[in-house]
């Protein structure tokens, strides 16, 4: 297992090295526009979705006819990808709220109760991303990956506009959840778990 | 004992089915496994490898089931493909400090010095590396945690006659102990001859023979004349025949034949062309 995500890390090095580039412009962005919680979203958003980047790599290479001829459980191999995800994320985090702070700092914006409501969505969102993402690319690879992904994202959207009338308004419901973000994260981390079972199971019935 | 045990496996595939697929590759031994593109070699050592699922029949490597001990049995085991299949952006030193962490008997010092003899660079990204330095990596890779059974997929197809042979060599130096064997799938016949103890012919996704080496080399002969000449031979003697540059060609049993008809010693893929070729 560590050596899986020591060679996730080493794979996708470059194309953080490349990545940081964007970082650094949009940290300027963000310091212009005082836009902190942006620049966080886009930060988590992007280390996150590198065990995405790693997947293509493995995928291009045909890593996993390797792996799977290594003393590695095929759980392990699919579990790796999680941790990673979930890693890159704290590792996101502990780079980007410095930099929050800091422009937090010079802008005289106080961290609010508003700034730890969004904090808490950015990670639910990105924890349930990698919760439908990985399922999906594990499954399809990731040219088709990408196409069951679009259809995903706009099959609920259609249905929503098609059916509108009969869905009920959801504001209120919304407001009533609003007491409960503080949950969220733990609700995303329950959902990637469940993730990863289901990736692991549709991953012992790949052939390679 | 035997290092590898195969029981009537079966695999269907749509237009395409290993059939019943039975041989075993004995411990100290190395066992050829010949066949023409898309005999069932490569699915063969992929149900072995349980990289694909076989529909039934058994496969045991050191007297073990392949699935029930997958883990064990894969840390005593090096497989080679006919190309390096790990993210091309990672080089040599980055794989020996995985592997570190994959192997509990992973050998660095070996490891290096492989690549060392192989003159591999071990800081240049694999994609960057010849199709040749490529394979010498994956048998390095698959050589230094001391692996019992390599088992290779067309190590040496595309690579030419120098690497080929230094690449033999070391195969060679690693069967010197006599508890290792291999299997070694190729459709370069002159390889298998080398290095061979056994050669198993798979055609069409059925076992033609599995038989040592020497026995074929030694106890089969080619007889070429016209077809009259041919049917002077004790029809018993006669196993395959296929239309030769002068006539008929007949591969035989040499023992069953007299000394006045004059036979000439087959090649692997002599033998190869009249199974998959001749008719009976």
């Amino acid at each position: 297992m560590v050596g899986l995500i020591l060679k996730d890390l080493m794979t996708i090095q470059r194309q953080m090295k490349a990545q940081a580039f964007v970082l650094i412009f949009l940290l300027v962005m963000a310091i212009f526009m005082q836009q902190s919680a942006m620049l966080l979203a886009v930060i988590v958003f992007i280390v996150t979705i590198q065990a995405i980047t790693a997947l293509s790599y493995d995928e291009q290479s045909k890593w996993d006819k390797y792996a799977n001829t290594l003393p590695i459980s095929k759980a392990d191999i699919v579990f790796s990808k999680y941790i990673l995800s979930v890693m890159l994320m704290i590792f996101g985090l502990v780079m980007a709220l410095p930099i929050l702070f800091f422009i937090n700092f010079f802008t005289n914006n106080d961290i609010t109760s508003e700034f730890f409501l969004t904090f808490n969505l950015i990670i639910t969102s990105a924890l349930c991303l990698l919760a439908v993402l990985l399922p999906i690319y594990i499954k399809f690879g990731s040219i088709k990956g990408r196409i069951v992904l679009i259809a995903f994202c706009f099959i609920p959207g259609f249905l929503t506009g098609m059916f509108k009338e009969y869905i009920p308004d959801m504001t209120q419901t919304f407001l009533y959840l609003k007491q409960y973000v503080y949950l969220a994260p733990l609700g995303g981390l329950i959902l990637l778990c469940l993730s990863s079972l289901v990736s692991t199971a549709i991953y012992k019935r790949k052939e390679f | 004992m035997n290092a590898i045990e195969i029981h009537d496996l079966h695999k269907g595939f749509e237009g395409f089915f290993l059939k019943d697929i039975s041989f075993s590759v004995p411990q100290g031994t190395v066992m050829g496994f010949v066949g023409e593109n898309g005999a069932g070699k490569s699915t063969t050592i992929k149900c072995m490898l349980n990289l694909i699922k076989k529909e039934y029949g058994e496969i045991l490597l050191f007297g073990k089931d392949h699935v029930e001990h997958e883990l064990s049995i894969k840390n005593d085991i090096g497989v080679v493909f006919d190309d390096l299949h790990v993210p091309e952006t990672l080089n040599a030193t980055q794989l020996d400090k995985i592997m570190r962490k994959v192997f509990q008997t992973w050998d660095s010092d070996y490891y290096f010095e492989r690549l060392a003899q192989f003159k591999v660079p071990k800081r240049k990204k694999i994609k960057e590396l010849s199709r040749g330095m490529r394979m010498k990596l994956s048998i390095a890779l698959a050589l230094a945690h001391h692996p019992k059974l390599l088992i290779l997929d067309e190590p040496t197809s595309g690579l030419d006659p120098i690497i080929r042979d230094e690449i033999l060599d070391l195969f060679l130096a690693f069967m010197q102990d006599e508890t290792h064997s291999i299997l070694f799938s190729s459709h370069i016949t002159s390889d298998l001859e080398k290095i061979a103890d056994y050669i198993t012919l798979i055609h069409n996704g059925e076992i033609l023979l599995s038989e040592s080496k020497d026995a074929l080399l030694y106890e089969y002969g080619i007889f070429k004349g016209n077809s009259e000449e041919v049917n002077d031979l004790p029809e018993h003697a006669i196993l395959r025949t296929r239309p030769g540059a002068f006539g008929i060609e007949a591969l035989v049993l040499k023992n069953e034949v007299n000394e006045a008809f004059r036979l000439e010693r087959p090649s692997i893929e002599d033998i190869m062309l009249f199974f998959v070729k001749g008719s009976v």
